[in-house]
């Protein structure tokens, strides 16, 4: 059984570096490469101004006081498959990402790999 | 008429004809003075053009000094006044009413009369009342005829007058009283009712009158008379929308919590507020829509506490999840560096001891921030606190800078407890911290330790050593230099002070 995650970069986009670097424990376990992680969205869209390759992404709702979204429109964009990540619970997302995947903090592991396989081949 | 009395010569006339009637007029501007009189009305109150042409009518007649001389001048002023504020004929069927009059040795004394009223109220081209016209009568003989006469035989047909007819106008006229103070009385009770009401006539929505609450809901901008579309022009197409429609349809409409535009304050802006009310129709005596009554109290103060409310749950469930996602963090990256669980469970307790401290911290503060000092003192207790030397300023830090520091204390004190300064009795740590004045202002922050153990630096980092890195570069994006002579651990942190409060 083949790993679809394996040497996928997936970016991180967590302003609370605990997280994060559960995250990026998680992420690294199931080989992929992490990019970030970056702990605001003026960075985030600096990063992706940049061109940088990616093949996923895992987005926090609320990062450092400010919403997300203008990231996950610009990833939209490029083609590039993400998730969100939100304590706000289900009701957290506005109308127009309502729909897209999103995983409740605390995760588990299986949570964020069957949200990003299910991301990555969508 | 209008017309007869727009062309000049006609007037002439009417003037004379006016004059001549055996009938007493006298004709009232709107602020109730003697525009003009006939001769008939001088007759019967005994005075003369100059004495009373221009007067206010109860300057010139004030029923005298008796205690219901008051009274008297009350009843005719409120039948005026109804004339003037429903432009509508009024009728006073029995109103007493004292004259003064002169003794042939000149003592002057008041006669006390009984009369009959009519008030008809005189409108302009526009509809506006430009006159009152009184036509009185004096029924003083009839009533004593009533009473039982003052030495006259009554005549048969007195007696039929005096018998039956005055005592039915007496009875009417007691009935309208009787009314009037009824009406006055629920008048009274609307106009001081806390919520608010109005009343609408006809399909433009004209104000037929308000309350206080209403005047006060809306800056006490001047409404009678107007339609409701100029009147609060702010308030919108949509509530313009519902009274036309109850008007049209005669059904009820009730507004709960309904949010809407209004100037609260003369010449100000618009404001938001919410309501609850009923827009009811109000009906004729043949069932037909004439009129919209407008009641409801306002319920901005509750609806924004329960806004504010829902955004503190939300508020609250957000920092629970994220702080339950820490704690999550810790387990997990605890339980890779412990293969012994016991080990591992005294390590994860600690580090949630550390995070439950500074939470007590911003607690006190109803989460508004925490002083450095404090936040070290928290971190740090655990150990021998005479050998811990703080030295520096009050710094007021926000409470994830506090979080992330008191994280940072908790990792850099457990490892002096274990490898550095304090794992020796003599071992002491300096902690000392400056902020700049500039702006942006920085915190330095320089923790050294001496008197332990030779140190040399790690081979590989650990969670304590990636956790503070992470801390200070990516919550707080700060900068961190850690220095490893052989005398002891040499820390140095740059925290940015005023960046934006991170959630």
């Amino acid at each position: 059984m083949t790993n679809p995650l394996n040497g996928r970069s997936i970016l991180i986009v967590e302003d609370e570096s605990l997280v994060a670097m559960l995250l990026e424990t998680i992420l690294e376990d199931m080989g992929c490469a992490t990019v970030g992680p970056i702990s605001n969205i003026d960075d985030a869209l600096k990063l992706l101004a940049d061109d940088v390759a990616l093949d996923g992404a895992l987005l926090d709702v609320n990062v450092a006081g400010r919403e997300v979204f203008p990231v996950a429109a610009e990833l939209k964009a490029r083609g590039v498959p993400f998730v969100f990540s939100t304590g706000y619970g289900e009701g957290g997302l506005p109308g127009d990402w309502r729909g897209h995947a999103v995983i409740q903090k605390p995760f588990t592991e299986a949570a964020v790999r069957d949200a990003l396989i299910k991301a990555l081949e969508a | 008429m209008k017309e007869l009395l727009k062309s000049g010569y006609v007037a002439v006339d009417l003037a004379t004809a006016f004059d001549a009637s055996p009938n007493a007029y006298v004709l009232l501007t709107p602020d109730l003075r003697i525009a003009g009189v006939n001769q008939a009305y001088l007759d019967i109150t005994h005075s003369s053009r100059e004495e009373i042409n221009g007067q206010p009518l109860f300057g010139a007649f004030d029923s005298g000094p008796s205690q219901d001389g008051a009274e008297n001048v009350r009843q005719v002023a409120a039948s005026l006044e109804k004339a003037i504020a429903t432009k509508a004929r009024d009728h006073l069927a029995v109103v007493k009413f004292h004259i003064e009059r002169q003794r042939p040795d000149g003592a002057v004394f008041y006669d006390e009369r009984y009369w009959s009223a009519t008030h008809t109220p005189i409108l302009d081209d526009e509809g506006e009342v430009i006159y009152v016209l009184q036509h009185t009568s004096d029924i003083t003989e009839l009533e004593r005829l009533r009473r039982g006469g003052e030495g006259a035989t009554p005549t048969a047909l007195d007696g039929v007058l005096g018998g039956d007819v005055m005592r039915r106008a007496n009875l009417v006229q007691q009935d309208n009283l009787r009314l009037e103070s009824e009406r006055r009385r629920l008048v009274d009770l609307i106009m001081q009712t806390p919520g608010f009401v109005a009343l609408l006539a006809g399909p433009d929505h004209v104000f037929e009158m308000h309350n206080e609450a209403y005047g006060q809901l809306v800056g006490h901008r001047s409404l009678l008379g107007k339609p409701m579309r100029d009147a609060l022009p702010e308030i919108g197409e949509t509530y313009f929308d519902l009274l036309d429609s109850v008007f049209e349809t005669g059904e009820t409409y009730e507004g709960r919590a309904s949010r809407i535009q209004l100037q609260r304050q003369p010449n100000g802006e618009a404001e938001e507020a919410f309501l609850n009310f009923t827009y009811q129709p109000v009906r004729d005596s043949s069932g037909q829509t004439v009129g919209v009554f407008v009641q409801g109290y306002e319920v901005t103060e509750n609806v924004l506490s329960a806004q504010r409310q829902k955004l503190m749950i939300d508020e609250l469930n957000h920092r629970v999840k994220n702080t339950l996602a820490t704690v999550q963090s810790i387990a997990i990256q605890s339980a890779r560096s412990h293969a012994d669980p016991r080990t591992f469970a005294t390590e994860f307790q600690s580090r949630l001891m550390a995070l439950s401290h500074t939470h007590d911290l911003l607690t006190r503060s109803h989460w508004e921030g925490a002083d450095l000092r404090d936040v070290l003192h928290h971190e740090t207790e655990a150990h021998d606190l005479r050998r811990i030397n703080m030295n520096g300023p009050l710094v007021a830090l926000t409470p994830a800078t506090a979080l992330s520091l008191g994280m940072i204390f908790h990792e850099l004190a457990t490892n002096a407890a274990k490898h550095g300064a304090l794992s020796r009795a003599e071992g002491r740590i300096f902690i000392d911290w400056t902020v700049t004045e500039a702006e942006p202002r920085l915190l330095n922050i320089s923790w050294s330790e001496v008197g332990g153990p030779e140190i040399t630096a790690p081979e590989h980092r650990g969670f304590g050593s990636r956790l503070i890195e992470r801390n200070v570069r990516h919550d707080m994006a700060g900068d961190l230099k850690l220095g490893y002579p052989s005398t002891g651990l040499h820390a140095e942190l740059v925290i940015p002070l005023d960046r934006g409060q991170t959630s």
